[in-house]
Parts: C-alpha cells; sequence; structure tokens
C-alpha cells in the first residue's frame, strides 16, 4: 500500500516537473509572443496541479489526513492565470497588431482593443 | 480655587469666543471676560494666604525623570503680577469690545487674547523652570498672533515677525541658560532653586547661566540693545498694545529678574550688566520719545524707558531698590494702560494719532482729557500721582549707587532720564489736547462712548487712589511681593507722599521744570534732531534677517539644490566618512559565531534578487521594466522573511508590495515613461564610484554583525517571555505592535492618517488650481486601448472581492496568535478594494462607495483612542491591555482581548489611510468623458441593458 502510494505521488510530481519544464521551455522557445503566451499555461494548469494533487496525496496516506488547502490555490489560480494571459493578449493586441492584421471580429467590426474612439491629438504609436 | 484651574481657564475659555462669534459680538465679548473674571476671582480667593506670606502651591508630576513637572506656586511676587495680568486683562476685554470695528473678526482677537493671558499667567505662577520656559514660549506665539492680527497691514505682519524673532530668539538662550542654572543646582524647581544662591554664584557656569538667562529676559522686556522691537509692534490694535506693553509681555522679562533676584543678584556682574541696561534704557527711551510725532510710538519709547528704569532698581541688588522696582511695576501698568487706551480713543474719534495734526482737543474731548492728563502726568512723576512716589524711591536709589568710582553718573544721568520723561509726558498734553482748535482733524472729534473710557477711568482712578494713599492700597501687596523677590526680611519702609526736603525731592523738582524749558525748546530741539544722523533699527534688523536667510538659502541650495542625487551623494559620503572613521579608530572584536551552511534554495533567490537588481541598474530609464523588476525584488525580499521564520514580516512585505506597485503605476501615468539623461558621464562615473564603496561597505559591515554576538542582550528575551503572560497573545510580533509597543502604534496610525489626509488635501489643493485645466486637455502619450474595463478581468474582480475581505478577516482574526494583525488585515482589505477600481472604473467605484474614508481613518484613530483610554476606568496607565477567555456554549472557548479592539482601530486607520492616498492620486486622471456608460455593468436586471451593436464603451483606460 505504502509503496503504492509513493508511486502515485511520485507520478504526479514527474507529471508536474515535465509540464513545467515544457512551459518553460517553450517560453524560450516559441518565436512571437501569441504563441509563447501558450506554453506557460501548461506549467499553471498542469504543471502546478500535478504539485497540488501530489500533495493532496501526501497528506492522506502519509500525514492520514485530509488537506484541502491546496483546492484554493487551484481556484485562485484558475481565477488569475486566464485574467493575466488575457492582459497580455490585450497588450499584444494594443502595440503590435493593427485592425488589419487580425482575423475578422465577426459581428463586432472590430476586436474591443481596438474599439477606440478617433482622437487626432493622440501622438505617434511608438514601434 | 486650585493654581492649575487659574491657570488652565484662560485657556479653556479660549475656545468660547471664537465658537460664540456666531451669537454676537456682545455674547463673544462677554465669554472672554467671565473666563478672565473667574479666574481673577479665584485668584482674589488666594489674597489672604498670599498677605499673611504663605506660599500656595499646587503638584503634579508630569515627566519627573525628565525634571519637567507641572508645579505651580504662588507667592507675593506671582499674586502681583497674575493680578495685573488678570485685571488689566478684564479691563482690555471690555475696551476691545467698542475699540474693535465690524470688519475685524473679534472671535479671532478674544481666543488669542486668552491665549495669551494663560501663557502669562503660566509663567509668573509656574514653580518649575522648565514649565516656565513652555509658558515663556507661548507667550512668544501668541504675541505674535496678536500683534500680527490686522493680517492686512503689512507694519503688522513685519511688526509681529519681528517681535517673535527677537522674543523667540531670546528664548531659545533663556532656555539654555535655564538648563544650566537646573544643572548647577540639580534640580529644575524654582523653589528648590531659589534656596541655592552661594551654590549657584559660586558655580563656574554662573556667568554664562546669568548673561543667557538676562538675554531672554533683555529681548522680552525690550532692553537695550533690543528695545527696538517693540516700537514696531505699536502696528497692532490699541487694546493688544495696551495689554502686551503696560501690564504683561514685557514685563514678563522684569518678572523673571525680579524672580531670579534672590539667587543671581548681588554680584558685581549682575550690578554692572542690569544696572547698565537699565540705565541705557531708560535714558535711550526717553531722548527718543520726545521726538516721536506718532502718539503710539511715543508711548512704546516711554514703555522702553520706564522699563529701562525697572531693570535698572532691579540691578542695584538692593532691598529698597527692588521695593521701588515692584511699586513702580504696579505704578507703569496702571498709568501706561490709561495712557495707550487714551491714544487708542484719539485715533479712533479723531482719525489719526500724528501729533503733528493734533492739538486743542481739550474742548472736544473733555473726558479723555481728564484720563490723559492724569495719566500722563503720573507719568511725569507729579505729586500727588503714584508715579511720583516711585519716581522718588528710584532717585533716592540713584544717589546711593556708585558706578565703578563714580558717584555721580548713575543719579546724573537717572536725573536727564527723568527730565526727558517728564517733557514727553507734557508733550503728550501739550501739544494733543492744548493750544487752539483746529479745523483739519481727518473726523470731527467727540468723546468716545462710555465702553470705551470707563476702562481707562478706573485705572485713572486708581493712579490718583494710589497715590493719595499708598501704604493703604497697595502697601502690603507691594510688601510681600518684595519680600518674595528679596527673598528675605525686608528693611521697614512706608510707602508716603511726603517724604520731607531731601535729594530726591530736589531731583525731582529739577526734572520737572527742565522737562517744562525742553518742551518749549521742542520745536528747536526736533529740527537738530532730525538733523542729526541716526541708526535705523528696522533696516539694521532687515540687513542682518537678510543676510541670514541670504547664508541659509546658499547653504540649502548647495546641499540640496533640488536634484535627489545631490543630495543622497552628500549624504551617503558624510555617511561613508563616518563610518570609516569609526572603523579607523575603533577595534573589531574576534567573530563568535560560524558561517552556516547555504541551501540551494536560498541561492537561487538571491541569484534572482542579484540579476533583478543588477538589471535594475541598467534598465532603469524604461520606467515600466523598472517596476517590474522592483516587484521581483519585493517578492523575494517577502520570501526571505518567510525563509528565515519571519512570517508576519513576509506577509507584511507582500502586501505592501502590491499597494505600493499599484501606487507607483499609478504615478507613472501623469510621469515620462523613460528617464532621461541629465547628468555627464564623468557624474555618472562619480556615483558609481561612490555608490559601490557604500555598497560594498554595508555588506562588510552587515557580515561582521551577523558573525558576532550582540554586546548587549537583546529585548528579544523579554517580549518572547511576556507575550502570552502580559498580552495574551502567542504571535510576539503581534504582540509587541498593540501591546508592548501600543503607543507607538499608535503614533504611527495617527501619522498614517495624517500623511493621507494631507494627500487628500494637496489634491484638493492642486484640482483647485489651474493645473486641473492642464489635467483636463492632458493627451496621454500613447494612445489608449480600448476596452478598459474588460469582461473577464471586471467578474473575476467582483468574485475575488468577497474572498479577499474573508481573507482580511481571517488574517485579522488570528493575527494576537498567529501571523496576521490589523495591519496586514488592512492592507489586505485595501488591495481587494483598489481591484475594484482598477477593474470597473474610477466612477464605478466612486459611485458605489457609502462611507467616506475619512470618517474610516478617524474611526480608526478614535477606536484605538477609546481603547487605550479604556484602561484608565480600570486604574491602569493608557493602553494596558486586558485579555479573558469566554466559553460560548456551541463554539470552543476563545478569547477576548482588548487588544484585538486596538487592532481593529489599527486596521481601519490603514485601509482608510491606503485607499484615501490611493483614491486622492487617482482623482487626477480624472477626465470628462471617461465614464463609461456603462462601464462593464453586468447586472442583466439593469433598467437599460446595452444594445450589443451599438453600445461601445469609451475609451480612457485609468490607473
Amino acid at each position: 500500500m505504502a509503496f503504492a502510494a509513493e508511486l502515485l505521488i511520485s507520478f504526479f510530481l514527474i507529471v508536474s516537473g515535465i509540464f513545467g519544464f515544457v512551459g518553460s521551455f517553450g517560453l524560450l522557445k516559441l518565436s512571437d509572443p501569441m504563441s509563447r503566451m501558450h506554453a506557460p499555461t501548461k506549467a499553471t494548469t498542469l504543471g502546478v496541479g500535478g504539485v497540488l494533487i501530489a500533495s493532496i496525496l501526501h497528506s492522506v496516506f502519509v500525514d492520514h489526513h485530509l488537506s484541502l488547502h491546496e483546492l484554493l490555490i487551484t481556484l485562485f489560480l484558475f481565477l488569475t492565470a486566464p485574467v493575466s494571459a488575457h492582459f497580455i493578449a490585450k497588450w499584444h493586441i494594443h502595440r503590435h497588431e493593427t485592425p488589419a492584421s487580425l482575423p475578422d471580429a465577426g459581428e463586432d467590426g472590430v476586436w474591443a482593443t481596438h474599439d477606440i474612439e478617433d482622437d487626432e491629438d493622440v501622438a505617434e504609436m511608438p514601434r | 480655587m486650585s493654581l492649575f484651574l487659574i491657570v488652565a481657564l484662560p485657556f479653556l475659555g479660549a475656545v468660547f469666543p471664537a465658537l460664540l462669534i456666531r451669537a454676537g459680538r456682545n455674547a463673544c465679548a462677554w465669554s472672554a471676560g467671565v473666563t478672565s473674571a473667574l479666574a481673577f476671582v479665584g485668584l482674589m480667593i488666594n489674597l489672604p494666604a498670599v498677605l499673611r506670606g504663605e506660599a500656595v502651591t499646587a503638584r503634579l508630576d508630569w515627566l519627573p525623570w525628565l525634571g519637567l513637572n507641572a508645579n505651580f506656586f504662588l507667592d507675593g511676587l506671582g499674586f502681583l503680577f497674575a493680578a495685573l495680568i488678570l485685571g488689566i486683562g478684564l479691563l482690555i476685554i471690555l475696551y476691545a469690545r467698542f475699540y474693535l470695528s465690524r470688519e475685524d473678526p473679534m472671535g479671532q482677537f478674544y481666543t488669542y487674547l486668552l491665549l495669551f493671558q494663560g501663557a502669562m499667567v503660566g509663567i509668573v505662577l509656574s514653580d518649575n523652570i522648565l514649565l516656565l520656559l513652555v509658558f515663556w514660549e507661548l507667550t512668544s506665539l501668541s504675541s505674535f498672533l496678536l500683534i500680527g492680527y490686522w493680517k492686512h497691514l503689512p507694519e503688522g505682519r513685519q511688526g509681529a515677525r519681528m517681535a517673535l524673532a527677537v522674543t523667540g530668539s531670546g528664548g531659545l538662550a533663556m532656555i539654555a541658560g535655564m538648563l544650566i542654572l537646573g544643572h548647577i543646582v540639580g534640580s529644575y524647581d524654582l523653589s528648590v532653586i531659589l534656596q541655592n544662591k552661594e551654590l549657584i554664584q559660586a558655580s563656574p557656569l554662573y556667568l554664562p547661566a546669568l548673561i543667557l538667562i538676562l538675554l531672554g529676559c533683555f529681548t522680552k522686556s525690550a532692553q537695550f540693545p533690543f528695545h527696538f522691537w517693540l516700537p514696531h509692534a505699536m502696528a497692532a490694535p490699541t487694546p493688544v498694545s495696551a495689554y502686551l506693553h503696560s501690564a504683561t509681555m514685557v514685563k514678563a522679562g522684569l518678572f523673571l529678574l525680579a524672580r531670579m533676584w534672590p539667587v543671581l543678584a548681588g554680584t558685581p556682574e549682575w550690578f554692572y550688566i542690569v544696572a547698565t541696561t537699565g540705565l541705557i534704557t531708560m535714558l535711550l527711551g526717553a531722548v527718543i520719545a520726545l521726538f516721536k510725532d506718532d502718539l503710539k510710538a511715543l508711548l512704546a519709547f516711554s514703555t522702553v524707558s520706564h522699563l529701562g528704569l525697572i531693570t535698572m532698581l532691579l540691578g542695584f541688588g538692593t532691598e529698597i531698590a527692588a521695593i521701588a522696582a515692584i511699586f513702580h511695576i504696579i505704578n507703569h501698568a496702571t498709568f501706561k494702560a490709561a495712557l495707550f487706551m487714551s491714544a487708542g480713543i484719539i485715533d479712533h474719534e479723531t482719525g489719526t494719532r500724528d501729533i503733528k495734526r493734533l492739538g486743542g482737543l481739550r474742548h472736544l474731548m473733555p473726558v479723555t482729557f481728564t484720563i490723559a492728563l492724569i495719566a500722563s502726568l503720573s507719568m511725569a512723576g507729579l505729586p500727588p500721582l503714584n508715579g511720583f512716589l516711585s519716581k522718588e524711591m528710584m532717585l533716592e536709589e540713584t544717589v546711593h549707587t556708585v558706578w565703578g568710582h563714580s558717584h555721580l553718573l548713575v543719579p546724573g544721568l537717572a536725573l536727564l532720564a527723568a527730565l526727558f520723561s517728564a517733557a514727553y509726558s507734557f508733550r503728550y498734553i501739550a501739544h494733543v489736547f492744548l493750544g487752539p482748535k483746529r479745523s483739519d482733524y481727518p473726523s470731527p472729534p467727540h468723546d468716545p462712548p462710555v465702553g470705551l473710557w470707563l476702562a481707562p477711568a478706573f485705572l485713572v482712578v486708581l493712579v490718583v487712589t494710589i497715590g493719595l494713599n499708598a501704604q493703604a492700597m497697595v502697601g502690603p501687596l507691594v510688601k510681600v511681593a518684595a519680600s518674595a523677590v528679596t527673598g528675605g526680611e525686608l528693611p521697614y519702609f512706608k510707602l508716603k507722599l511726603w517724604h520731607g526736603f531731601n535729594t530726591a525731592l530736589l531731583m525731582s523738582t529739577v526734572a520737572t521744570i527742565g522737562g517744562l524749558i525742553l518742551l518749549i525748546m521742542h520745536g528747536g530741539l526736533e529740527r537738530v534732531w532730525n538733523a542729526m544722523p541716526r541708526p535705523e533699527a528696522k533696516t539694521i534688523f532687515d540687513t542682518v534677517i537678510g543676510t541670514l536667510t541670504q547664508v541659509s538659502r546658499v547653504i540649502t541650495d548647495t546641499l540640496h539644490n533640488g536634484a535627489i542625487s545631490r543630495y543622497a551623494m552628500i549624504f551617503v559620503v558624510f555617511t561613508l566618512a563616518i563610518a570609516s572613521y569609526a572603523y579607523f579608530t575603533g577595534t573589531m572584536e574576534l567573530p563568535t559565531r560560524d558561517v552556516q551552511d547555504a541551501p540551494l534554495l536560498p541561492i537561487v533567490a538571491w541569484f534572482c534578487l542579484i540579476s533583478a537588481t543588477a538589471m535594475l541598474t541598467f534598465l532603469h530609464r524604461n520606467r515600466q521594466l523598472a517596476l517590474v523588476l522592483i516587484g521581483v525584488v519585493g517578492l523575494i525580499v517577502s520570501l526571505s522573511f518567510n525563509f528565515l521564520s519571519a512570517p508576519d514580516l513576509a506577509m507584511t512585505q507582500i502586501s505592501v508590495e502590491v499597494v505600493s506597485i499599484i501606487l507607483l503605476l499609478l504615478c507613472l501615468n501623469f510621469l515620462p515613461k523613460t528617464t532621461p539623461v541629465d547628468s555627464s558621464l564623468t557624474i555618472r562615473l562619480r556615483d558609481a564610484v561612490i555608490a559601490g564603496v557604500a555598497g560594498v561597505g554595508s555588506a562588510a559591515l552587515i557580515y561582521a554583525v551577523m558573525i558576532r554576538d550582540f554586546s548587549f542582550p537583546t529585548i528579544s528575551e523579554f517580549h518572547l517571555a511576556n507575550s502570552y503572560k502580559g498580552g495574551g497573545g502567542t504571535n510576539v510580533v503581534n504582540v509587541i505592535l498593540v501591546d508592548f509597543r501600543g503607543f507607538d502604534t499608535f503614533g504611527e496610525i495617527i501619522v498614517l492618517g495624517i500623511a493621507a489626509l494631507v494627500i487628500f488635501a494637496l489634491t484638493e489643493a492642486v484640482l483647485a488650481s489651474n493645473v486641473r485645466a492642464y489635467l483636463l486637455n492632458r493627451k496621454p502619450e500613447w494612445p489608449q486601448s480600448g476596452d478598459a474595463h474588460p469582461l473577464m478581468m471586471v467578474v473575476v474582480t467582483r468574485v475575488m472581492m468577497p474572498i479577499a475581505l474573508m481573507v482580511a478577516a481571517y488574517i485579522f482574526f488570528r493575527g494576537h496568535n498567529l501571523p496576521g494583525g490589523g495591519f496586514i488585515a488592512g492592507l489586505v482589505a485595501a488591495i481587494a478594494f483598489v481591484m475594484q477600481y482598477m477593474a470597473s472604473g474610477f466612477t464605478w467605484a466612486a459611485e458605489r462607495q457609502r462611507i467616506f474614508y475619512h470618517g474610516v481613518i478617524g474611526s480608526g484613530v478614535l477606536i484605538a483612542a477609546a481603547t487605550g483610554m479604556g484602561a484608565w476606568f480600570n486604574g491602569l496607565p493608557f493602553l494596558t491591555s486586558a485579555f479573558g477567555y469566554v466559553h460560548l456554549t456551541p463554539l470552543k472557548e476563545f478569547e477576548l482581548a482588548t487588544a484585538a479592539l486596538f487592532d481593529l482601530g489599527v486596521f481601519l486607520a490603514v485601509l482608510g489611510a491606503v485607499m484615501l492616498a490611493l483614491e486622492s492620486l487617482s482623482r487626477f486622471a480624472w477626465q470628462p468623458g471617461m465614464v463609461t456608460e456603462h462601464a462593464m455593468d453586468i447586472n442583466p436586471k439593469r433598467d437599460d441593458p446595452p444594445d450589443p451593436n451599438t453600445d461601445q464603451p469609451a475609451s480612457e483606460g485609468e490607473a
């Protein structure tokens, strides 16, 4: 039993390690920001998730009590990670894309980030 | 009545005129009058005891370790002065009610007057020289307010500044002198000091102490060469002049001379400094007074002259001279106050104080004429008025005084001064009231209403009755006061008009006749006087002050020219110099501790910290990037706190980090996005070298400290041992904050609250100025993105809000025993609110704000204060905490501690301060049109749901 539990815990740790590595490697390797955004998502979801599951299992099988703090961490990650990703994407669209360079926005006509009132006084955007 | 109450009454009463002015000018004057009258009655109750020669005391240990105690005592001298201050104060209150015009803010006037009165009473009743110094400075400050009461007049402001500069710097000298005196005796209690004459006069520090104390007295009492401020203080309203310069402010210096007489007088130094200064001042004041055309300037210089007279008498150091000084203090107060008030009446009714434009008023203003006539004849020293008696005594004393080896110098000069004194007194009558009626008065003169002449008339009655029957009127009072001055038995004396034909009477006669001759010759003398070159005190004073300002400006500008790099360089170089001095001259113990092994984890963190700092050094010109790097540094610092077992610090650090990054982002909104290069390569290299040396030095110092034990045992042991026993909490950090050092924390939350309120006030001030137009028309440096309030962010922050608040509550409640507490909880709650501002927009959040942050700060401080005061009801000192355990059936047993209530105060103050500061700064960014119609309002029950095809949120973002 103990060995099986340890095996299970190790499995989740290894999974988390692999995805953590993949996430970091992708962040280095991929070329443009929109693609690079995808890499850390693996690290935050599967990578951190693996550690947290391993931690729950550890507390159940080794310390013999149920610990659910980890679920809260997951909840906060699920809440915050998309917002950060969203802002990075918004920043990229705002600074590096034009309405022409993006796919069609459908019935809205233009993507929200580009939806600004015309204002001639605004300085030229530095690139 | 307790002496505490007598001193406190004017201060307490000072509130009422300021408030009651809304009920009308009469209510305002009455409240001031009743306060003074109560204090006066309270003083008079003590009269029998004082006349029996007893000293009434009231003692309260305030700061016994510093020797500063709130001890008061009332002897004859204190009683005499307190009676003058409160009695003449009452008359001034009556006079001012009718003197001030409708445009003058009367509430302010009486409030200042009562503050001043309280400070003066405090001086004369203090039994502790440190307490006396406090009151002394208070009189300087409150007289500044009174002299500058007519703020619209430049003369008033300049006069007030000059008075403050002169008396204030004299006060500083006196503080030093008093401290030396206290050091010699070993006690700061006057009653103890006064017993130690031999000890003080034998001390080598006697002369410095004497000179410093005399500087204080002479500046306050306008003695030569500090006499020049007094005439300039005449720009004040006449009631102020009458009060300050007849009975109170300028008499404070004389009071102190008299008070210190038993221990300081009797030495040649005392005689030559004090008597000579007094003699010069008396003569100089009298001569200048004769040639002044402004009624109040004439009276001002005559005051200077009479103060010199009293100083000289005190300087003689004999008992009879002290009696004469005390007697003349009473007489001068009565006739000079009456004269000032009469000058005020003339100014009020004729519209001018220029003697050259007056004359012939005796038929037009008969009442004023009578008052002024009697008072000035008393000033001239004519029998049977009270001025005559004390002047006789003065002249008699001068005859027995030897200066150097000369028997004639002092009496001769005193006679000359008396002669001029008689001359200007006669001039006050002759050139103002006598002579033909004129047709060119600025306004038609007539006698004033009774309210205006009642007070001086009362004083004039005193002048006559004291003159006729001195022994019965004031004899006993002069006796107890003079024996308090001399500190022992007095020789037999009797105040009486007729002493027979003696030298003094002869001198008086000469002075009177000479005065009349001088008056007749006045026209010719004046031409000579005006043709003579004379040093103008104001010009000299202005030059001195201007030079001082220039010098300080040069020093400040050199050290601190506005560039923080310059300032930091001087600071760092100076610290380096001191540190190197300490290193090269001191010795270092051998290390007593071993260097610990570094595990991998700290090394990784250390590497991140170093990289972030290094990158910051090179990339700091890009400000946004710098902010990110600062964030990295902050995170690692919090992690290291956690690693080093300081979870409280870690939590505080991380929440402070979040708040400050948000604050910096907010500021970055208004700043250029990059830092320009504005110093040359050489300067930057120089700075790099300095910074490098300082950094390496600090690191070496820290290393040296860490591998050694402390020389002294730390106080941590005490805190660890007593945290649970005394404070009822197991989290020592929190117990230190709310219990051991609760008073510090209390002060800190007040400071925090004040800082936030100042930020708010500055914001208000800036937004009320024309900067607002600039801000409203400001264009962002870079184009703003659309969709300022993205759906995802808005939803998440609203979901997070209750969770974050719950976390704050959790941290708050566990704080006493586990890491947490009010400060961290306050920051977490503030972050929860700030998130709403950031996500949903300032306007959206502001609309939903029900409680103003000012109130949150205030309630926090009040709750903390109330908790602290609660200990008083148990007879314990402020902020003593109590705790106990409560058992409610469905719950486990839990602890209740008053410290938690105090912590609630901290929580509210921190929350309010952070929010008010951030909100104030955000208001700079507000621009019209940035309010989005529905600001990502995701409430589906909204009355007018947005049309997905037409509703386009406006573009500007914030924060």
